[in-house]
């Protein structure tokens, strides 16, 4: 009996550092801050390709990106507020925000196939980490189950874009 | 008595062109064509009339994502996503950009077994069977 008691301590302690660690990350206000802020900065460099890509494949991305991420945080807000959570900024939003604004500086000075070349190249390395951010810290912070699943549904969409951008930087490749 | 009243309206034999002469002959093949057809029409009805089949599109996935229907059937796609997909199996098939909400509709003429994406989201795939 008194060795499971021990073992019952144990584990609640360890438990109660689990939780501690869990509380340390990201609140649901952030996340939800974290996902509307992620979508904006790809819709910003999306309507850049829109008009500054100079393949129809390139706008053709930009405008996509536009679409998808504008739906998804249509949702993300409609939930937000359903749910009566304020996204509340955040250290995670503000360096997703301050690499869009570099990367828009950046493409705003390419033309041609330089630009398509970097925007591109910069999708698919943004699509990765806003995937590794999904695994690592949205999903598993997640407190309220219709925020996570959201999180969880549209999570496919952004691999998919992931492998378009990929596709895209094959094919750029190959006509340069 | 509708082929009774074209052949009414037939001119006397020695005046009938070389064409007129292969059109009634065409249009009695027809009238026979279609006594023939009359009892295949029905037992096609008692095997059971065309149906419509659903696909759903959540979350970036077709649901469900294999679907076997017969020749003649129809399968709408309804995109429940908040963002475009397509439904593509090129040249069989391609539903174009299908808007968040909307939805598309294919009835399967041809026999066979078309895999099929979407364009936007090249992680999507789906397979529709035709018997």
């Amino acid at each position: 009996m008194k060795s499971w008691l021990a073992l019952l301590t144990a584990f609640s302690v360890v438990n109660g550092s689990a939780a501690f660690a869990q509380a340390t990350g990201p609140t649901d206000p952030q996340i939800a801050h974290i996902v509307v802020t992620a979508n904006q900065v790809d819709i910003d460099a999306g309507k850049l390709a829109e008009t500054k890509g100079s393949t129809q494949a390139v706008k053709d991305f930009g405008k996509q990106m536009v679409t998808d991420h504008t739906g998804v945080n249509q949702q993300a807000v409609a939930l937000a507020t359903r749910l009566k959570v304020t996204p509340e900024d955040n250290p995670t939003s503000q360096s997703l925000k301050a690499g869009g604004v570099d990367n828009v500086k950046k493409l705003e000075g390419l033309s041609g196939a330089a630009f398509d070349k970097a925007y591109v190249d910069h999708e698919v390395a943004y699509h990765v980490q806003v995937l590794d951010a999904i695994d690592k810290a949205l999903v598993p912070n997640a407190k309220n189950a219709d925020l996570k699943a959201l999180i969880v549904k549209v999570r496919p969409a952004f691999v998919g874009h992931l492998e378009h951008a990929k596709m895209l930087q094959a094919n750029l490749a190959r006509a340069g | 008595m509708r082929f009774g009243s074209v052949a009414g309206v037939r001119k006397p034999a020695g005046v009938m062109s070389a064409s007129a002469i292969a059109g009634s002959r065409f249009l009695r093949l027809a009238a026979v064509a279609a006594l023939l057809a009359l009892p295949i029409g029905a037992s096609v009805l008692a095997a059971g009339a065309p149906a419509t089949h659903t696909v759903t599109i959540d979350g970036t996935r077709y649901e469900p994502a294999t679907l076997t229907v017969n020749r003649g059937d129809t399968v709408v796609w309804i995109n429940k996503d908040p963002f475009p997909h397509t439904v593509t199996a090129a040249p069989i098939f391609d539903s174009g950009s299908i808007a968040a909400g909307a939805r598309w509709s294919y009835t399967a003429r041809k026999a066979g077994d078309f895999a099929y994406i979407c364009t936007l989201h090249p992680n999507m795939a789906g397979r529709l069977v035709v018997r």
